[in-house]
């Protein structure tokens, strides 16, 4: 195995390194300058140039000055930008390197010193893998969920159940090892629900930024596999309002999207912002049949004041999250038997006529987030920032129940967190910055006992305690050196029902005893009160060679103590008709994890291998571990349980860009994980896949893309397959439960088409249509947990206007 | 600067009331949740011209027994669902299941021995008069050693079938008991 994964690498920087020498002839051009204020001619620092349409961007330093480079011949729109200033456009035709400076209106005059501030484009790590969801993109998913939106990005997949309910994966991890970071504050939602998508409307948000590798310590030490940051769209100091709308209508689950927001700013600081966005879909369908209890409907709100005068402002946020979504019916099975059933059958056992009506099985999920931000820049070098943050996060899911009860949630959670955090920061000199802060965390758990059914989750409280210290040295433009360290107190405060027999069978009655509040005989009231202390590190190196060639270099250890479903989930799923339990005596996770990037852009040509490396100490999975026979026939326990993992993976990415017009982008991905205890593969981890997307721009605007993904079929995975037996023609007959097997790889295509068109002045709107699935491809997916019962979603035809004004 | 102190003050107070709060509000100990429309208990029995059989299995499964017909026999079962979780106060799921007569369904399934069942006259039919085979007439065949495994179906997609796949819908019984045949 050692032997041929080495083949891969050297063969994949073998075929890299050649294109990188073959590409790069007429876009070699560079365009230098400064940038000066209007009315005292002061330099402008971090002041945004960019080329539009095209990647190519920097920032004025501290003096005013910019450097541009891989510019290709031809005409060209140069666009800048700063957040105090009025932007500026300039047509341009460049056949040489060209000196260009401009002059920016400043709008505030006091403002003489430096700014430290989170540069318009700027890394939260220097030295992580980084990817960018810019606002066209987000746009164009605005109908769709963040993980699908990240879905494009080489190294993320989904974690789905059913269309509509899918969590990011960063490297093969998800939910509670990758942090969702909004407004500067990590989502605090039921992230370690494998059934439970974030709670969160892409479109409140300008940017999203995808870092693969936990190198984000500020926000925490535990995301092994990576961060996705949220950011709203910046303020600019000008007297203005503006807006924008966007409606989608989909064919498949006959229905609409729309969302809408209005921004309005004062060139005095203070800005405000409302949106809203609304969705309703009913049941969708696979490529020959409907997936039966299937639709969605979700509300979203947010409003958000402030005042920001660049070097201090304050702000308030608040946001409501609010969906129903239907999970197929013939996914709700009793037992075993049922499963086996659905198993064989090639389509779902309830195919019923299509309705906007979402029944049982569903679940319903509401999300408030309130936010509290100051910050000053009380000297030249150093700035603090305050962030309180509450957010409440209500979980219902209903099932199928006898006695009209289906209308009774049978889970009922309300997670409630407070958070703070304090940072400084501090820049010592232009090349020397440091970020100290510490933050807080306090979490309550309540599970509503009105359901009528034992607890999934106990009712809990927990609390965290952490500080960070992170810096960065850069002493030119083309090194960097980053580091930073964390700790964390993770301390949990539970109070749980088990069953007498469980907590005996368990072995928890002898080393637990302790925590025995009060016998009630079937059950058994106990209070676990634990601890954990995390430490976590990070370090990396940037170095550029020649302008165009970039490498990265960073090691990250990141510990993360069990969350609450790893510890006492206690609750029989009908999707799979299995009983999970958690375990009380999980060590907290250590993971080392080795990460490198090279990357080339350069004129018509941009790529990047970023291959990584982790060994992952008492990694904490879910794994089949008996039968267990109960009134419903025999039922597979699985419980949570550690390993020590090997986990590697490649990413790589090649941009092909020809006359600022057509582009084709490459893709691939792969992850190799291995038990390294039971030695065997790790359960769900994203098959080798690619994708590939072809995009031609027309003169006048329009723009076609054409894109195909391409995924095998996992052939790495544990056996968790098991024997039951079933009654036929009067003689017991064993059966296998094939609950492993992957299924086949697939192969789909999808296609869009935009083009802008102006009806006046202040109004821009673009149409677009897209065409997903085109070719109406039937394929079931290895991460989809669905794929036992029905084919993902067939042909989707969707037509987008987006207005801004 | 006297801004500066006065934010970080009220941020410090702020922190500290919530903390407080966050402590106080779950004081009181989380309510014990007797678990609805759980069954517990399958009781069958068996009613011939000279004698009574009653058979449980409960959820522990430890007092399963057998059943004992004889040869070429009718009997007159009837089933019952019991939940027994709190013994002071049983719940017979029976009369849930009839009131649902259209979104449930009995059914017996036999390995190693020779037995039918029909309908009997006491048996509840559902709004297309499907039986529901809460009471039945079984028909015992030739003296052997077996087992019945008793279903209860919820909301089939079929109401009439042989075997337990054609029914669909979901199991919310399935246990297996021993049967000899004297």
């Amino acid at each position: 195995m050692n032997n041929k994964s080495l083949n891969i690498e050297v063969f994949f920087t073998f075929f890299i390194g050649t294109i990188f020498s073959i590409w790069g002839q007429s876009c070699d051009l560079a365009i230098a300058g400064n940038i000066n204020d209007l009315h005292d001619g002061s330099p402008v620092y971090g002041a945004l140039i960019k080329i539009e349409n095209s990647d190519i961007f920097t920032q004025t330093d501290e003096r005013g000055r910019y450097l541009l480079q891989g510019v290709c011949f031809g005409d060209l729109l140069l666009i800048v930008e700063h957040p105090q200033c009025n932007s500026l456009k300039r047509r341009i035709f460049i056949e040489a390197d060209k000196v260009i400076d401009f002059e920016l209106e400043h709008h505030i005059n006091e403002l003489d010193e430096i700014i430290i501030s989170d540069d318009l484009l700027k890394q939260i790590n220097l030295s992580a893998n980084e990817s960018r969801l810019d606002v066209n993109k987000i746009n164009r998913f605005s109908s769709k969920s963040l993980a699908d939106a990240l879905n494009s990005f080489t190294g993320v997949s989904s974690l789905k159940t059913g269309n509509s309910i899918a969590k990011p994966m960063i490297h093969g991890m998800y939910g509670s090892r990758i942090g969702i970071i909004v407004n500067g504050i990590r989502l605090r939602d039921q992230e370690w629900g494998a059934d439970h998508a974030p709670n969160i409307d892409l479109n409140a948000f300008e940017n999203v930024q995808l870092i693969k590798g936990a190198s984000a310590l500020k926000y925490g030490g535990d995301m092994v596999g990576g961060v996705i940051i949220l950011s709203p769209p910046k303020i600019e100091l000008k007297d203005t309002l503006i807006g924008k709308t966007i409606v989608n209508l989909n064919q498949n689950g006959r229905g609409a999207f729309l969302s809408s927001d209005l921004r309005k700013t004062y060139s005095n600081g203070y800005y405000l912002k409302a949106q809203a966005s609304g969705k309703r879909y009913g049941d969708i369908e696979a490529p020959n049949y409907i997936l039966s209890n299937t639709g969605l409907k979700e509300v979203n709100f947010s409003f958000k004041f402030g005042r920001t005068r660049i070097i201090k402002g304050w702000e308030v946020n608040y946001s409501k999250f609010k969906n129903e979504t239907g999970i197929l019916r013939s996914a709700h099975i009793g037992n075993i038997q049922d499963l086996i059933r659905a198993l064989k059958s090639k389509k779902p056992l309830r195919i019923e006529p299509f309705t906007y009506n979402i029944g049982s099985p569903k679940q319903q999920g509401i999300h408030h987030n309130i936010q509290f931000t100051v910050f000053n820049q009380f000297n030249n070098q150093a700035k603090w920032q305050w962030d309180y943050n509450y957010q409440v996060n209500q979980r219902k899911e209903f099932d199928i129940r006898r006695g009209n009860r289906s209308n009774k949630a049978a889970i009922d959670l309300k997670l409630q967190s407070h958070s703070l955090i304090g940072s400084l920061k501090w820049r010592k000199d232009i090349s020397w910055n440091y970020e100290f802060g510490t933050n807080g965390l306090i979490q309550d758990n309540f599970s509503n006992p009105k359901t009528g059914i034992k607890r999934l989750i106990p009712d809990y409280l927990s609390y965290q305690l952490g500080s960070f210290f992170t810096g960065s040295y850069k002493p030119n433009n083309s090194f960097s050196w980053d580091w930073g360290f964390r700790v964390d107190r993770v301390t949990w405060d539970v109070k749980k029902y088990y069953n007498t027999s469980d907590w005996q069978t368990r072995n928890y009655q002898n080393v637990f005893s302790d925590f025995v509040v009060q016998d009630y005989g079937t059950q058994i009231l106990v209070n676990p009160k634990l601890n954990f202390i995390n430490w976590s590190a990070q370090t990396g190196i940037i170095y550029i060679l020649g302008n165009h060639f970039r490498s990265n270099f960073s090691y990250i250890l990141s510990q993360r103590s069990p969350n609450a479903s790893e510890m006492f989930s206690d609750g029989l799923h009908h999707s799979l008709a299995t009983i999970e339990y958690g375990n009380l005596f999980l060590n907290k996770e250590i993971s080392h994890k080795f990460l490198m990037s090279f990357s080339r852009d350069r004129g018509i040509f941009k790529g990047s291998f970023e291959p990584y490396f982790s060994n992952i100490k008492d990694y904490i999975f879910i794994a089949p571990k008996s039968l267990k026979q109960t009134i419903r026939g025999a039922f597979p326990v699985w419980e949570y349980d550690s390993t020590n993992v090997l986990l590697w993976g490649i990413d790589s990415s090649i941009e092909i860009r020809l006359m600022n017009k057509m582009s084709l982008e490459l893709n691939a991905s792969y992850i190799y994980a291995h038990d390294k205890i039971n030695n065997k593969p790790l359960i769900s981890i994203p098959p080798f896949n690619t994708f590939q997307k072809f995009k031609y721009k027309f003169k006048n605007g329009f723009d076609i893309e054409l894109s195909n993904r391409y995924v095998l079929s996992q052939n790495r995975f544990p056996n968790n397959n098991f024997l039951i037996n079933s009654i036929q023609d009067g003689e017991i007959t064993e059966d296998i439960v094939d609950i492993s097997s992957p299924p086949k790889g697939y192969q789909y295509l999808d296609f869009s088409f935009s083009f802008p068109f102006n009806i006046n002045e202040g109004l821009n709107t673009s149409i677009r249509f897209m065409i997903d699935n085109l070719t109406n491809t039937k394929y079931r997916d290895y991460l989809n947990r669905m794929r036992y019962y029905s084919d993902e979603i067939g042909l989707n035809a969707k037509f987008q206007l987006i207005m801004s004004y | 600067m006297d801004s500066l102190s006065y934010i970080k003050l009220s941020a410090i107070i702020l922190i500290f009331s919530v903390l407080s709060n966050g402590c106080s509000s779950d004081e009181d100990q989380p309510e014990l949740i007797q678990e609805e429309e759980l069954i517990t208990t399958v009781k069958l029995t068996f009613k011939s011209s000279d004698e009574t059989q009653i058979i449980q299995w409960n959820a522990e499964g430890t007092n399963s027994e057998s059943i004992q017909l004889k040869a070429n026999s009718i009997y007159d079962v009837a089933v019952e669902f019991l939940d027994e979780s709190d013994p002071v106060d049983i719940e017979d799921i029976t009369t849930e299941v009839i009131e649902e007569a259209n979104d449930h369904q009995v059914f017996y399934e036999f390995s190693g021995v020779n037995v039918t069942y029909e309908t009997s006259d006491t048996d509840t039919l559902d709004d297309n008069q499907n039986p529901l085979y809460i009471n039945s007439l079984w028909n015992s065949g030739e003296p052997g050693s077996g087992k019945v495994r008793v279903y209860l179906i919820h909301e089939p997609t079929s109401k009439s079938s042989n075997d337990r796949n054609g029914f669909g819908g979901e199991t919310d019984i399935q246990v297996d008991i021993p049967l000899n045949i004297n």
